[in-house]
């Protein structure tokens, strides 16, 4: 990852630890370059999606309904930065706190900077990420997503409590053929949402100082 | 029977879910269509009658996977008929279980063990082999392979898939993969799936360079591609067959395809069958592995010595109050100091080797990745340590009377551990070299007998006292020259020579330096002793094993002996200028115990606790709240402040010790605890003594756990909504048994509302605040 890149996540980063709208501390950022040199040694990126030209038959329902409206088609896919990772920030809950809940943090931003690489490499007219559990949907759902594209075979088991293990993995719905932005709609948090009381929003890009 | 030994190359068929596809057949469970579309999956066989052998369609059959309508024995029968139309072998497919294996994951070695067992017994009378496929966690395939193993006689291929990195999904090399498949005997080993065959071929290489063992080569048609919103395979049936005839030519011995691969693929490759499999040059290494490292026992490699109570006090106050987590510390301490491989012991009279000892194996590969030495003088702690055990171990040890050795031998056979031989026996160390060296061939006639090769056996040829017999210090060193011409490597405990003795350090370095250029492999000395760790690598860089002196230089380029001084004196003097509020305030772990020291001598312990502790930790906390500092920060001034509150604990008396206990666990089902992590530091911090009970754990412990301590609060943690109704049983469980206990919940999908909603006392929103409201309960009482 080059230098820019670094700079590029490093507000999400920042964003995961709770510091919107103040002041970054030099301590912090030097942590934050460290965490990324590591997590590019130690994750073990993979990607899997299916495409299909016909809504599987759970997307059949709202929110879906309306975040596909108007796609020309749609992708499951699942990623995951692969047990290694997990891993390494267990280990550092006993050996550096400041430093695990900082390479968790890192370790999330990471992930998606990677995701949305990836999915540049496969056509420029995708939607975002929908992730069940998103706006008015529910985790539940990723038991379909298991069915259809088996994440498994990229090493991501779902538990029966829907969670995913790796811990630093996602599972999403992509509209082909559909610009689509990302709103706070339905989302479960919306009422003490962290993010809303300190002025920015979990997926928005803010600048920080 | 088919052998994958014979020296001829076998075919096995290819893509089964392509064909199914074609069929019009996707969706549903695939076992099932064996029953409900037999003659379609018939077809399918039929069209792979070109090789040599069939795969079930039994995947997915294993007790945890399949959760369908019809018995794994009636499915079995089924698929096993249907693969016989093809006139071929019938291999059994076995595939992973889908669920993570413990600790990352909730799936017991046991449980996975139990798994297999059912399919060896539904499936051994009937199909002629085990194809063992697709697994990207070798510790589960360790389970699986050893279930199928114990629970038949039929042979047993085994492939596991790996990514573009070159390693399987859970982080093993193919190195790694060849020294565990093999240790624990299977009849084939190789990989399947993953990439196309070329992509492949440099793990196809590094496979053969790793085992003696025939090796299976089953690739995908190459790398999927998306055309046209679908995804879908390229290679030509011409590239396909080249790379597999490349891969021959290496010396692979099985060959079949995978995802996309269609009959006419196998058609193809077909011709390959019983043709003679290319001889290839290998040299057995002497190896150890963990899941993600594997460390050949050559030139010079650190056994840490470190996790064996004998004559430390701590450790075997540990080791009896099952203090796990002690050793784990000692575990990663050790690896930081560049151990490459570690020793375990936990032969104390009071304790239960045989359940205890497995239990610090698998706690300790949790958190720390380092290949280790099962060191035991019980055969059965062993052989329990050894089988749950991720990877290949080194088991300490075994001298040359018969007696040990038809005890030890049969556990290393099974499960491919390396052993390493004392060079004594019934009468102790003999006095000459020439004698250990006759006794270290005798051990390695007696494994030779048991199938164990010579290079899963090291010798170590027994440091004596120089205080005591200074004579026989000599012949330790010329039997390590004479053991290392037997082929075999060599290990030595070496800090024994000084004992008795003044300045013990300058000996022991002396002594190892000496050992080293005479054939020492493998030192078992403490790697927190610096002057030791640097003779090795030292030596290393003398003798040309550090290449180009690469990792002495990046040890030592910043050392001078003036600036170790200059650095030890600058940090006196900071420490001296800086006081303990400060230290806490800014999160300087590492000098809060000597301040709380210096403060002890002029203050009452309670005063350091209030006025500089507790002081610093509020100011940490509303800089906190007030968004002026952030949560990296207030964790380090907690763990500051830790420090310091346990060498106050020291100077209060024993009544006073902390406010408190409190168990802290992350419900059932949820996976997440980092935030019940951030919350252990923090009250810990505030003087709370806190019993962790992890994550995922399970009502009935949380409810035991408040049974036996009696703390003053139970904390909950659930990150999502799914399992919040997970802790709302547990609250409810923890009432009806008639606990008396303040209840915390939080999280990040909790409120007020809905804590109290599931019975909860108290719901706080963060680590900080349930530090206050604690206090604020405790001053209440």
């Amino acid at each position: 990852m080059n230098y820019s890149d670094i700079e590029k996540i490093k507000p999400q980063i920042y964003k995961y630890l709770g510091f919107y709208g103040v002041e970054t501390n030099e301590q912090t950022d030097v942590l934050i370059t460290h965490c990324i040199s590591q997590l590019e040694k130690t994750a073990q990126f993979n990607y899997i999606y299916m495409s299909y030209e016909n809504t599987p038959d759970f997307l059949q329902k709202e929110p879906y309904i309306d975040f596909l409206q108007g796609a020309g088609g749609v992708i499951l896919c699942a990623m995951t930065l692969g047990i290694q990772t997990d891993k390494l920030i267990e280990r550092l809950f006993r050996t550096d706190m400041s430093k695990a809940v900082v390479m968790d943090a890192a370790a999330s931003a990471y992930l998606e900077y990677l995701s949305d690489g990836y999915e540049k490499t496969l056509g420029d007219d995708l939607s975002f990420r929908f992730c069940p559990g998103y706006g008015g949907s529910t985790v539940e759902d990723l038991k379909y997503i298991f069915e259809l594209i088996h994440p498994e075979k990229i090493g991501i088991t779902l538990n029966n409590s829907n969670f995913m293990l790796p811990a630093k993995s996602m599972a999403g719905i992509i509209a082909i053929g559909k610009k689509s932005r990302k709103s706070c709609k339905g989302c479960i948090m919306l009422k003490d949402c962290k993010f809303l009381n300190g002025g920015t929003k979990c997926y928005e890009q803010t600048q920080v100082k | 029977m088919l052998r994958a030994n014979a020296g001829k190359v076998i075919v096995f068929d290819g893509g089964f879910g392509s064909e199914l596809e074609r069929l019009g057949l996707s969706g549903g469970i695939p076992e099932e269509l064996n029953i409900t579309a037999a003659d379609k999956i018939q077809s399918i066989h039929r069209s792979y009658s070109c090789a040599d052998v069939a795969t079930t369609n039994t995947f997915g059959l294993n007790p945890i996977k399949y959760r369908g309508k019809y018995s794994l024995r009636e499915i079995a029968v089924k698929a096993v008929e249907n693969a016989r139309v093809s006139g071929n072998a019938v291999f059994f497919d076995v595939g992973p279980t889908g669920a993570m294996m413990q600790p990352m994951g909730e799936l017991s070695f046991e449980k996975a063990y139990d798994a297999y067992k059912q399919v060896a017994e539904i499936s051994r009378d009937i199909a002629d082999g085990f194809i063992v496929e697709t697994f990207s966690d070798l510790y589960e395939a360790k389970a699986c392979i050893l279930a199928l193993k114990e629970n038949s006689d039929l042979p047993i291929f085994a492939t596991m898939t790996f990514d573009s990195t070159g390693r399987t999904l859970t982080g093993s090399t193919p190195e790694i993969v060849a020294n565990t498949l093999t240790g624990i005997g299977v009849d084939a080993l190789g990989v399947n799936c993953s990439l196309g065959p070329k992509e492949l071929m440099p793990i196809v290489e590094r496979l053969l360079a790793s085992t003696d063992l025939p090796i299976i080569v089953q690739p995908n048609r190459g790398l999927p591609v998306l055309e046209n919103g679908k995804t879908v395979y390229k290679l030509s049936c011409d590239e396909f067959e080249e790379y597999i005839e490349k891969m021959l030519d290496l010396g692979v011995s099985v060959i079949g395809g995978c995802c996309g691969t269609t009959p006419e693929f196998i058609e193809r490759i077909s011709r390959f069958s019983g043709k003679d499999v290319v001889k290839r040059e290998y040299t057995p290494k002497t190896m150890v592995n963990s899941a993600n490292v594997s460390c050949e026992i050559d030139g010079v490699k650190i056994c840490g010595e470190r996790l064996n109570p004998t004559g430390k006090k701590a450790l075997k106050e540990a080791l009896i109050n099952h203090d796990l987590d002690h050793l784990v510390d000692e575990a990663i301490k050790q690896q930081d100091c560049g151990a490459d491989i570690l020793d375990v012991n936990a032969g104390l009279p009071q304790i239960d080797e045989k359940t205890l000892l497995p239990d610090i194996i698998r706690k300790i590969q949790e958190y720390c990745d380092l290949p280790l030495q099962i060191d035991s003088s019980d055969p059965a702690a062993i052989e329990n340590a050894v089988r749950v055990y991720n990877g290949i171990p080194l088991i300490n040890s075994v001298n040359s009377e018969r007696e040990v050795m038809d005890r030890i031998f049969p556990i290393a056979k099974k499960y491919g551990a390396v052993v390493l031989g004392l060079a004594m026996d019934s009468h102790g160390v003999p006095k000459t070299a020439q004698e250990r060296c006759e006794i270290a061939k005798r051990i390695i006639a007696t494994a030779e007998e048991y199938g164990i090769n010579r290079s899963r056996i090291m010798i170590d040829t027994l440091v004596v006292t120089a205080s005591a017999e200074q004579q026989l210090v000599k012949e330790t060193l010329r039997a390590l020259e004479m053991v290392r011409k037997l082929g075999v490597k060599t290990a030595l405990g070496v800090s024994n020579v000084s004992f008795g003795l003044p300045y013990r350090q300058l000996l022991n370095r002396t002594f190892l330096a000496m050992a080293f250029e005479r054939g020492l492999n493998m030192p078992i000395l403490n790697p927190l002793d610096s002057e030791m760790m640097g003779t090795a690598r030292a030596y290393e860089l003398l003798s040309g094993i550090d290449v180009n002196s690469q990792r002495y230089i990046e040890l030592y380029k910043d050392f001078s002996p003036t600036a170790a001084v200059q650095t030890a004196v600058k940090a006196k003097t900071e420490t001296a200028a800086a006081t303990l509020y400060d230290c806490v305030k800014q999160g300087l772990k590492t000098h809060a115990a000597q301040l709380t020291k210096e403060e002890l001598k002029t203050k009452d312990p309670m005063t350091v606790v209030n006025d500089v502790l507790i002081k610093a930790l509020d100011d940490v906390g509303s800089l906190y709240e007030s968004g002026k500092l952030f949560l990296p920060q207030l964790i380090s001034s907690a763990e500051a402040a830790k420090t310091a509150f346990a060498v106050v604990t020291e100077y209060l008396p024993k009544d006073s010790e902390a406010k408190g206990k409190v168990v802290l666990a992350t419900v059932k089902g949820d996976v997440h605890d980092i935030g019940k992590n951030i919350v252990k530091v923090v009250i810990e911090s505030y003087g709370w003594q806190v019993v962790d009970l992890g994550k995922d754990v399970e009502i009935e412990d949380v409810v035991k756990a408040v049974q036996q301590h009696k703390p003053f609060a139970l904390g909950l943690s659930a990150l999502m909504t799914t399992t919040v109704p997970s802790m709302e049983e547990t609250i409810k469980a923890v009432r009806a048994a008639g606990c008396k206990v303040n209840i915390f919940v939080g999280g990040a999908v909790l409120n007020a509302e809905t804590a109290e909603r599931i019975g909860a006392d108290y719901y706080t929103k963060d680590a900080l605040e349930i530090a206050k409201k604690l206090d604020e309960v405790l001053s209440n009482v």
